[in-house]
């Protein structure tokens, strides 16, 4: 090494910046077999002599794409880096993170202090900054814990919640002994997280046996989400699903003791229907520590021969159409709709 | 003293370490010590946090230590500001610092 670890500066590359620094990024990126994640809002870069020879990426609270350029490795030069995302991430509210990795960077990862929670075998892993948060989730969960012998499960982001849902979880309920129901709490919906849930609740407060559960970042969120680093992107797609699922089996599954989980059929949305399909490899028939969770399909209810699915609603809710959600949704989500789409006129 | 948001404190770098405190759910101190020298100093690391806690007063909240091998006036320095922080506290108690 001839330029000491200690004269290479950090620097936050910020949205409006990125397009100046992106092709230098991408190419240290792609020494390492990364590409640069769309969903990056900030880059954190290490220069030496103006250039840059490591980086990471901040998506909201979750790492990726962190390099050192091969010559500077060996230097604990990543530690430093690893402070500066996590003041980064810090200075902007968020305190709890995650990250992903490949299997065999897993201990230079820990080097970091994150903590590996799943891991889909030779694909990736998935790890946050602390070693108590999922234990601290999972005893709270525990706390919820009901006995029986059938316990369900349900994942909804109800955006909004339809009579389809109510389907779902009247017939996942009349099924179990104890019916727990997660709504996702990531805010990336048209809907917010707490209407949604009020929704939810609102719409489920009929429902004997049934615990409703806030999200978190464990279910379904940008956390568990990756779609990142790998170049295959049928790698990616079939990972996205794998380590929610996996989070949801080894950690939510064990709290709870949750041995069903109840999803609607899906057959309009390919992501969705992907995700179903993906469900019963990674809960069910993958070997894990954790026991498998029976994946049960009911079938979507049908109103005037076509599925009811959320996105018709908002479509029909985008022409005014109030008629038409009436008949796809229950009263309390029809009232919510109209009273916001009065709030919006008025505005 | 009471920890009223998150706040961090210190480095991941050798001889540092980097503490992160956060509001108490359980009404008591939860105090998670991590170190490459657990063996051999855990017991002396957990005094000089406990210490420091002490010394402001702090009686609940959650406090994890990431460490990696630093003496101990830099483990009470750090403990120190990741409270100061975290209590979002202007006025500097110096006499609790000593």
């Amino acid at each position: 090494m001839i330029v000491p670890t200690s004269d290479v500066r950090f620097d936050v590359i910020s949205p409006a910046d990125l397009p100046g620094a992106r092709a230098e990024i991408a190419a240290l990126l792609a020494a390492s077999d990364l590409d640069v994640d769309g969903s990056i809002e900030t880059f954190v870069v290490g220069r030496s002599a103006g250039r840059i020879v490591a980086c990471a990426g901040l998506d909201h609270n979750v790492v990726k794409c962190v390099a050192v350029s091969q010559e500077w490795r060996g230097e604990s030069l990543s530690l430093r880096l690893a402070t500066e995302v996590v003041r980064l991430a810090a200075s902007r509210g968020q305190f709890h993170l995650f990250l992903y990795c490949p299997p065999h960077n897993r201990r230079f990862f820990k080097g970091w202090r994150f903590y590996p929670i799943v891991e889909v075998p030779d694909v990736v892993v998935l790890m946050e900054n602390s070693p108590v948060a999922i234990r601290q989730y999972c005893d709270a969960l525990a706390a919820t814990r009901r006995p029986g012998r059938t316990i369900g499960g349900i994942v909804l982001n109800a955006n909004p919640f339809t009579l389809g849902h109510r389907y779902l979880v009247e017939r996942a309920a009349a099924a179990c002994d104890w019916l727990h129901v997660f709504v996702v709490k990531e805010d990336a919906s048209m809907f917010s997280y707490a209407d949604r849930f009020s929704l939810v609740a609102e719409g489920v407060s009929h429902v004997d046996r049934l615990t409703l559960h806030a999200g978190s970042d464990y279910i379904i969120s940008r956390a568990t989400f990756p779609g990142y680093f790998l170049k295959d992107r049928g790698v990616v797609d079939k990972s996205w699903a794998a380590i929610d699922l996996l989070v949801f089996r080894e950690y939510m599954g064990p709290a709870l003791g949750i041995t069903h989980r109840y999803v609607g059929t899906e057959p309009l949305d390919p992501a969705t229907y992907a995700y179903n399909a993906a469900m019963k490899i990674w809960l069910e028939q993958t070997p894990s520590p954790a026991p498998p969770i029976v994946v049960v399909e009911v079938p979507r209810t049908m109103v005037d021969g076509a599925p009811i699915s959320a996105s018709t609603v908002r479509d029909l809710l985008a022409r005014g159409d109030f008629t038409g959600i009436g008949k796809l949704v229950p009263a309390t989500t029809l009232h919510f709709l109209e009273t916001e789409a009065v709030q919006h006129e008025s505005h | 003293m009471k920890v009223i948001k998150e706040a961090i404190a210190g480095t991941l770098e050798s001889s540092d370490l980097m503490v992160k405190v956060a509001p108490g759910t359980t009404g008591k101190r939860d105090i998670v010590v991590h170190s490459e020298v657990i063996k051999q100093f855990g017991a002396q690391i957990r005094r000089v946090v406990a210490d420091a806690l002490d010394k402001l007063a702090v009686t609940e909240g959650s406090i994890v230590v990431e460490d990696k091998g630093a003496l101990d006036c830099v483990i009470r320095a750090r403990v120190q500001t990741a409270v100061l922080r975290g209590a979002a506290i202007a006025d500097f108690p110096r006499n609790a610092l000593s």
